[in-house]
């Protein structure tokens, strides 16, 4: 079980970030974590996997807890090994100019064994197109394709919790559906999600349980079903509220964003 | 024709030592996007290292050099501890203006231990010179030019196949993503240095063993400038074709635009040749595709 | 009351002071400048030199006739802009009456120093450098009369060399010889007289060639000279980059097998057979000091009353850089020893002889160098040598005599460089 209490987060040592956090995830749940952008999600998920040093971040205050045992400052890698936990970055944290056998190979970095091979034909079972494009460089492979790797890189540390960031993000709703059977396929192989997610409908859907969060607070939690029902839920994230629209800034605020792609 | 076979020959030669010097910065520049003005110094440090084990202490070659190597790792490791580590993260350029600072340092540091005046240096291989009617090529070029081709395969063979090097690449690639993924980066980059810093080494003592060692060995570092920047900063071929590029045309201005009274070309006619490259190809000859989707 | 007390006292003491500063004894005051760090290396070595001469002189040398020379040294980082600089600060600082003498080191600091020196402040001004342009035919005492150097211009030094070629060489026709030198004002110096002398003498110059210090091989430079068929080469080489020398003397000596290599002064002494070893066995070249290092496991020359002075010197004052030799901190080269004394010498001499003509001022001082005849503390075997041309003018030419001896397991370079002439007075060369 992974708690995280009263968490503060702070870049560069002036930019306040998240305010004071409080998650737990139960072991073999999905938990969804919605919220708009620059709310403070990819900085949570970076605070508890140990990379928020990287990016000149600092916990000023609150733990991270994994079982009980404080994971706060620990190194990433440590974090991987020591308690399963992989993070799987936005924006497609593939590396490029790897082919994509060469992606599986370095994502195994970390526990290299005999057992890796099996393990990457395992992953080409499970997508199939990868086995079939594996000596591509994969920055020439598609949105789709690239996304589906970097969950099966995740796979190949043997993760026992896994946080994504936003998996879908500019994917096609078809694939998204396709992505998400697979996230809840590997969940019932028994390993936690964190699910960081703007689709919200669709991630509700799979999901056990799901927090809303805004400007760095926590604003609304519960389980998956209910904030499916709930009317702000409904309103900002699933576009299908029946009350007028406060403002136009909060309408703006909520809009879906236009990535790069 | 004799001449210019002669030329071309020893510009080939010189021009693989010029490579390894140029892949030791590529791979510094590919990992953490710095260039390494100290390179230099490094050479000069590396050089004494071995000299140390090979010349004071005695050992064989075969046993001193691999010492002197190792030692030259320790200490590129330790100067991206103490130096480039706590920048992690933070902007290329100022890893770069670091490196430029650790230069004068480190040769403040050369000169007080080592004292500036030249140290002998016969590494006494084998004599293979080769000698065919007028041509001559010398046995310690000859040597110089076959151990940094060596080295240079050993470092592709490590980069492209062995686990290490998948990391290597990995990393150089994005620091974060390796993170992410159970690469320690922070290792990784260490290990580039080390790597690097011997590498430089390897072409230091070849280059010393030419004339002798001394502080002032550190000028031939910056061989390494046209060398990288004809041949792309981030390629690893690149360097080894800029690098004999940079030997052959050093050697075709000596040996025929100099005597036509053009004193001193030889050292500016490859940031001549490297003006028109970049005119030609802003990222080198062999600068990396992009790879873009938008 | 008391405070006024005490002020009206200092006051007046000062007044005191003030005006007896000046009524005090005239002093003597030299100032000597050196390169003892900069870009081509640090060369502490002439700095102590000179302090311990200059100890030397002030207390068991007499000083001049019993009065003590206030000497002050600069180091001048190899740059005639520091060179400048200290000098006109002392110029401002010391009256004309008091500051008698001034030293160099650097062909760079002469050339912009030539009026203020020569003209406006008339000061006698010793130097290092060799230089043919300021010191040989087209300069010398009429043209800079205050200028002095302390060794035969690089343009004799290559004279003699030729001569010296002349006189052996055995073979038909004219003798071909190949010059290397840097690209600096400094190598190209004395060319133009070396040029003109062989000539003169019927002396082929086959290849002219311009090697840097920024050499990594010196294959190009050697094929060049094989082409042009070069019996004899002079290396011109540098008194700070013996690692470029050490390549080319490799080099060289397997690309031409069969040319005699020879060089000026720089390139004739203890370092070349350190860094060069065998590949500097058989050179000849000309130097404007004894031979006076220690090389290790080989006698020092201490037949020479100077040298030996010298090393007396460094033993007693500076045991502990003597004992380091070459390993940082210590007395690497005697050479650089040696000169910084010299110059001390050089300088109590020049003033004794002013003092004892009754003249110790800027002019008295030059009347005395222009009319020494001297024998150096018998640094030149016991030959005097007059001061006339403003160039101490002796020469001598040595071979280098190097082998590879086992030492604890390890072949290390023994041997010297031996005179294989007598003491050269170029003044007196019937050319
Ligand atoms: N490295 C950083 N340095 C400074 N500020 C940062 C950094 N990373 C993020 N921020 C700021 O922190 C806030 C939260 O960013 P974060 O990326 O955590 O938001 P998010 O909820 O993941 O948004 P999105 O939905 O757009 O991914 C933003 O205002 C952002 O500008
Ligand atoms: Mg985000």
């Amino acid at each position: 079980m992974l708690s995280i209490e009263n968490l503060r987060v702070v870049y560069h040592d002036v930019i306040s970030v998240l305010n004071g956090i409080s998650v737990t995830v139960n072991d073999g749940e999905i938990l969804i974590i919605i919220g708009a952008n620059g709310a403070g999600k990819t900085t949570l998920l970076r605070s508890v996997a140990g990379m928020i040093d990287f990016y000149d971040g600092d916990i000023i205050d609150g733990d991270i807890k994994m079982n009980d045992e404080s994971i706060k400052g620990l190194d990433a890698t440590d974090i991987m090994k020591q308690f399963g936990l992989t993070y799987v970055i936005e924006d497609r944290p593939v590396f490029w100019y790897l082919t994509i056998e060469e992606n599986l190979g370095a994502a195994s970095f970390s526990r290299w064994d005999k057992k890796v091979k099996t393990d990457m034909e395992d992953v080409y079972g499970l997508f199939p197109v990868l086995g079939k494009l594996k000596h591509r460089k994969a920055g020439y492979a598609s949105g789709g394709e690239q996304q589906m790797l970097a969950i099966g890189m995740a796979l190949m540390t043997k993760p026992r919790m896994l946080l994504l960031d936003e998996p879908s993000l500019g994917l096609a709703p078809i694939i998204t559906e396709e992505l998400f059977s697979i996230i809840s396929q590997l969940n019932q192989t028994g390993i936690t999600i964190i699910l960081v997610e703007q689709n919200a409908h669709a991630a509700l859907d799979i999901g056990t349980r799901g927090y809303v969060m805004e400007t760095g607070r926590i604003v609304l939690d519960g389980n998956a079903r209910e904030l499916l029902e709930n009317e702000d839920v409904r309103e900002f994230y699933l576009g299908s509220g029946k009350k007028e629209r406060k403002s136009y800034r909060d309408a703006k605020r909520y809009k879906r964003r236009k990535r790069w792609l | 024709m004799v001449d210019f076979i002669q030329a071309l020959g020893s510009g080939i030669l010189v021009g693989l030592v010029y490579a390894l010097l140029g892949l030791s910065i590529v791979i510094i520049y590919r990992a953490s996007e710095a260039f390494n003005f100290a390179i230099g110094e490094f050479l000069v440090i590396g050089s004494f290292l071995f000299y140390i084990f090979f010349f004071d202490l005695g050992l064989p070659l075969l046993i001193a050099l691999p010492l002197g190597l190792v030692a030259a790792g320790l200490v590129g490791a330790l100067v991206e501890r103490l130096t480039i580590k706590p920048l992690l993260g933070r902007s290329p350029l100022s890893m770069t203006i670091i490196t430029l600072g650790l230069g004068f340092f480190l040769r403040a540091c050369v000169q007080l231990i080592f004292g500036s005046h030249s140290y002998s240096f016969f590494l006494e291989l084998p004599d293979i010179t080769q000698e065919y009617g007028d041509l001559l090529f010398l046995s310690d070029p000859i040597w110089a030019g076959m151990l940094s081709l060596c080295t240079f395969g050993l470092i592709i063979f490590l980069l492209f196949r062995t686990r290490w090097g998948l990391a290597i690449r990995a990393t150089s690639e994005n620091q974060a993503k390796a993170m992410a993924f159970g690469i320690d980066a922070r290792f990784i980059l260490l290990i580039v240095w080390a790597i690097s810093a011997a590498c430089i080494a390897i072409a230091g003592i070849m280059i010393s063993n030419f004339g002798a060692l001394s502080s002032m060995s550190a000028i031939v570092g910056l061989r390494a400038i046209p060398v990288v920047l004809i041949g792309g900063m981030d390629s690893i071929g690149g360097a080894l074709i800029g690098g004999i590029i940079v030997g052959v045309c050093e050697s075709l201005a000596g040996a025929y635009i100099e005597p036509l009274g053009l004193i001193g070309f030889k050292d500016v006619a490859p940031y001549l040749l490297l003006l028109i490259v970049l005119l030609i190809r802003p990222y080198g000859l062999f600068g990396e595709v992009r790879i873009e989707r938008v | 009351m008391k405070q006024r007390a005490f002020f009206v006292l200092a006051f007046t003491l000062s007044l005191i002071l003030l005006f007896i500063g000046p009524l005090s004894a005239k002093e003597i005051k030299t100032l000597s400048q050196f390169p003892m760090s900069g870009p081509v290396g640090s060369l502490p070595e002439f700095g102590w030199g000179f302090i311990d001469g200059m100890n030397w002189v002030n207390n068991e040398g007499g000083g001049v006739n019993g009065k003590k020379i206030k000497w002050f040294l600069e180091d001048m980082r190899y740059s005639p802009k520091v060179e400048i600089a200290n000098f006109n600060k002392y110029c401002a600082e010391h009256s004309p009456d008091e500051f008698l003498i001034a030293t160099g080191y650097i062909t760079g600091g002469l050339k912009p120093l030539i009026d203020k020196v020569n003209k406006e402040q008339k000061i006698p001004w010793l130097d290092g450098s060799y230089s043919a342009e300021i010191f040989g035919p087209d300069g010398g005492p009429i043209k800079y009369p205050y200028y002095y150097s302390l060794g035969a211009t690089y343009g004799d030094q290559l004279k003699i060399l030729l001569k010296w070629i002349k006189e052996n060489y055995k073979g038909k026709g004219d003798p071909k010889v190949g010059l290397v030198y840097s690209p600096t004002a400094w190598g190209r110096d004395g060319l133009a007289e070396a040029r003109a002398y062989a000539k003169k003498k019927g002396i082929n110059i086959v290849a002219e060639i311009e090697y840097p210090y920024s050499a990594t091989s010196a294959t190009d430079e050697c094929m060049q000279l094989r082409k042009a068929k070069a019996q004899y080469v002079i290396y011109h080489g540098y008194s700070g980059a013996s690692g470029c020398t050490a390549i080319f003397f490799k080099t060289a000596k397997k690309i031409l097998k069969r040319a005699q290599l020879m060089g000026t002064h720089y390139t004739t002494g203890r370092m070349p057979i350190l860094v060069a070893q065998d590949a500097y066995d058989g050179y000849v070249g000309v130097a404007t000091r004894p031979f006076c290092d220690a090389v290790p496991r080989a006698k020092t020359p201490m037949d020479n009353k100077m040298v030996k002075m010298a090393h007396d010197f460094a033993k007693k004052y500076r045991p502990e850089e003597y004992k380091k030799g070459l390993r940082g901190g210590g007395i690497k080269d005697m050479f650089l020893y040696m000169d910084g004394m010299t110059y001390a010498f050089l300088l109590q001499k020049a003033l004794i002889e002013a003092d004892n003509a009754g003249d110790l001022s800027r002019e008295g001082v030059k009347k005395a160098l222009d009319n020494l005849v001297w024998d150096f503390n018998g640094m030149f075997g016991g030959k005097t040598f007059s001061y006339k041309s403003h160039t101490i003018p002796m020469l001598q030419i040595f071979k280098a005599q190097v082998k590879l001896v086992d030492y604890k397991g390890k072949k290390v370079p023994m041997g010297a460089v031996v005179p294989i002439t007598d003491w050269i007075n170029v003044d007196e060369v019937k050319w």
